[in-house]
């Protein structure tokens, strides 16, 4: 009894003082997001500067990283769909949107499961290399995604650069075939997402 | 002018006054060019869908909008706003009761007000459109904008610079709203395909540019209220009206300047009053001529007194003419012009001794050669105009939203200011108010210009909000 009460006690003495240490980072303007992605015409691509969210991890993981896995790794980003501007038309941004069923799910979300740091960084400027592994629902859809990604601090900043590519069926979405202008124009299944997102430290 | 009789007979006869917004019937103008003979300049049609499509709505979501200002104009922005997919009328606002009682038919389901105050007030409307008289713009415009309400302003923005000024500067001062001014030609996809012609140097070195609007009309109204009948002819009242150059020649000067892509540096004018001496000290038969920076003129003639050729704009250039009018432009080369190759395939049609190439937006060899007529089908200027305004209403508030959701209440709003230029080049294409303001001066400059029978400079300041 007085061994569990005490183990207990541990834990949540241990979960207090890990939420104590936590260093927590939210979404601040300066970001770009883009999606590229091919059709029978031409290739497209899609931006946006707003990927809101937060990012947060061990407070003596932020002060010296350490090659590993992550303690307390946590990250929450969003990206509204209705945001994503596309290099065409504002004709196809509506093709883009609807084919996303924006209106049913107005947000892209990515949630982190693993982090791993690959190497501890000689200076306080290096760039972090680390692979993550995490769960993307677009259009309601939920599957998983493993994505090397570079963070690099920049005084309170957190500049966090990553790539990856999702294929529009795998979240039921039909690669929209438009009739715009010349005729009809398919779409590849596959969509390449770069990012840079940039995060602040909370206060 | 002051010395004309006070008194005169009303033309209740006369057609209603609907402008510049006048509903060309779609024969005469085809006919008309088919006598002179020009190559149609065409914005293409749309054409149905291939097989294997798949079908999208492709319309954004809806902007309740509330209209205030019911005179003819205002209710043919209830007709077109009617036509809209994304535009429910939810409120109107005259303070006339007759003119309230007659746009109920065209927005059955809107909230009729006396007073633009009490509209303002309903936070139902999200957006309205202002088509009063033109000097009462001004405070309707600061008051909507400061009700948080997006705003179309009817062009020209006021009667004053000073008026002008003062809206520019409160559509600034809210970046949050949308502000679009009422040149609605800037949203007009035939304009927006002859754009290109004149911009890319395709007619050779440019010569000048003439523009007209004329119509047979008296501009007088008429009501069997004597206040009322001096209320609705502002028009006429030199203190009130803009004049032709203003009320009519606006949209025609304002498509030319941003064709050649200049602000005209000084205006002469020439007016008077031939036709119509019913006591009216607004010139009914006028001429202006608008120097620009680069050295191109451009003429420009407004007159009530005779409708012969209508209303119309035409570029000069070595190698080639442009004409545009209404919902079609033509191209008239010189016998020494490069050939171009696409004109080969482009519909021809006779003026007089000359051959015009239809330069017709969105023009497939098919399209091009059909006589078809837009402006017939209801796609006006004006139709253009408001379905950008709603659209990008939606777009901007969308956007303030979306970077209000993403970093929260306290971000920088210097970003936020970033992001609304960004997204920019993703609205309609429409005249913000900063273009509202120059279309607005150089047209009052000419005006006084007319006025005064004389030539006036208009300074780099003018231009400028204070």
């Amino acid at each position: 009894m007085n061994l569990r009460l005490l183990l207990a006690a541990t834990l949540a003495l241990t979960t207090v003082l890990a939420s104590a240490q936590t260093a927590k980072y939210t979404a601040t303007p300066g970001s770009k997001l883009r999606m590229d992605g091919t059709s029978t015409i031409h290739d497209w691509n899609a931006e946006t500067s707003l990927v809101g969210g937060s990012l947060e991890w061990d407070g003596g993981f932020d002060k010296a990283p350490k090659a590993g896995k992550v303690a307390g790794a946590k990250v929450e980003a969003t990206i509204l769909v209705r945001a994503l501007k596309s290099s065409g038309k504002s004709s196809m941004d509506a093709v883009m949107h609807e084919a996303m069923k924006a209106e049913q799910h107005s947000k892209i979300t990515y949630k982190l499961t693993e982090l791993s740091l690959k190497e501890a960084p000689k200076t306080a400027t290096d760039a972090m290399a680390f692979d993550s592994k995490g769960d993307i629902t677009v259009a309601g859809v939920t599957k998983p995604l493993a994505m090397p990604i570079t963070v690099t601090r920049d005084g309170d900043k957190l500049k966090i650069a990553g790539k990856a590519t999702l294929k529009m069926t795998d979240h039921g979405i039909t690669p929209p075939a438009p009739s715009l202008g010349l005729g009809l124009i398919k779409t590849g299944d596959e969509v390449k997402i770069a990012f840079d997102w940039v995060t602040k430290k909370a206060q | 002018m002051n010395d004309l009789p006070d008194i005169s007979p009303l033309d209740s006869s006369s057609p209603s006054d609907l402008n510049r917004r006048e509903f060309l019937q779609g024969g005469t103008v085809a006919s008309l060019m088919a006598l002179l003979g020009g190559i149609p300049l065409v914005a293409p049609a749309a054409e149905k869908p291939p097989e294997g499509a798949t079908s999208y709505k492709t319309t954004t979501p809806p902007v309740n909008c509330g209209v205030i200002g019911l005179g003819v104009h205002g209710r043919e922005i209830l007709a077109t706003l009617a036509r809209l997919p994304n535009a429910p009328v939810v409120a109107i606002c005259d303070y006339y009761p007759a003119f309230l009682n007659r746009s109920k038919e065209l927005a059955p389901k809107a909230t009729p007000y006396a007073d633009y105050k009490q509209l303002l007030a309903d936070k139902n409307v999200k957006a309205v459109v202002i088509a009063t008289p033109t000097h009462q713009h001004k405070q309707i415009v600061i008051d909507a904008l400061v009700a948080g309400k997006h705003v179309y302003c009817e062009a020209p923005l006021a009667h004053t610079v000073e008026d002008t000024k003062a809206i520019a500067a409160a559509a600034k001062k809210a970046p949050k709203l949308y502000f679009q001014a009422g040149l609605q030609e800037r949203s007009d996809a035939q304009r927006l395909f002859v754009l290109p012609f004149i911009r890319s140097g395709g007619i050779g070195t440019f010569g000048d540019i003439r523009a007209q609007t004329s119509k047979k009309q008296s501009w007088r109204r008429d009501s069997p209220n004597p206040d009322r009948l001096k209320e609705i002819n502002w028009r006429l009242n030199s203190k009130l009206s803009t004049g032709l150059v203003g009320e009519l020649g606006i949209h025609s000067l304002d498509v030319a300047c941003w064709f050649i892509n200049e602000r005209p540096k000084a205006v002469t004018g020439f007016g008077s009053i031939r036709q119509w001496k019913d006591g009216r000290d607004v010139a009914d038969n006028v001429r202006a001529v608008f120097e620009f920076p680069s050295g191109i003129t451009l003429c420009y003639d407004g007159s009530l007194l005779s409708s012969y050729d209508t209303n119309f704009e035409v570029y000069t250039g070595a190698d080639a003419t442009i004409m545009v009018r209404d919902f079609k432009a033509w191209m008239f080369k010189e016998a020494d012009a490069p050939l171009l190759g696409w004109e080969v395939y482009a519909r021809k049609d006779e003026f007089y001794r000359q051959e015009g190439i239809a330069l017709v937006a969105g023009a497939s060899k098919a399209t091009a050669t059909a006589d078809a007529d837009p402006i017939a089908a209801g796609f006006t200027p004006l139709y253009h105009g408001l379905a950008a305004f709603v659209t990008n209403a939606d777009m901007h508030h969308a956007a303030v939203e979306d970077f209000t959701s993403s970093f929260g209440k306290d971000a920088d709003p210097a970003a936020l200011l970033d992001y609304l230029k960004d997204i920019q080049k993703s609205k309609k294409p429409h005249a913000d108010a900063q273009e509202g303001l120059e279309a607005t001066v150089f047209a009052l400059r000419a005006n006084e210009a007319i006025k005064a029978n004389r030539r006036v400079e208009i300074a780099k300041a003018d231009y400028e909000v204070a």
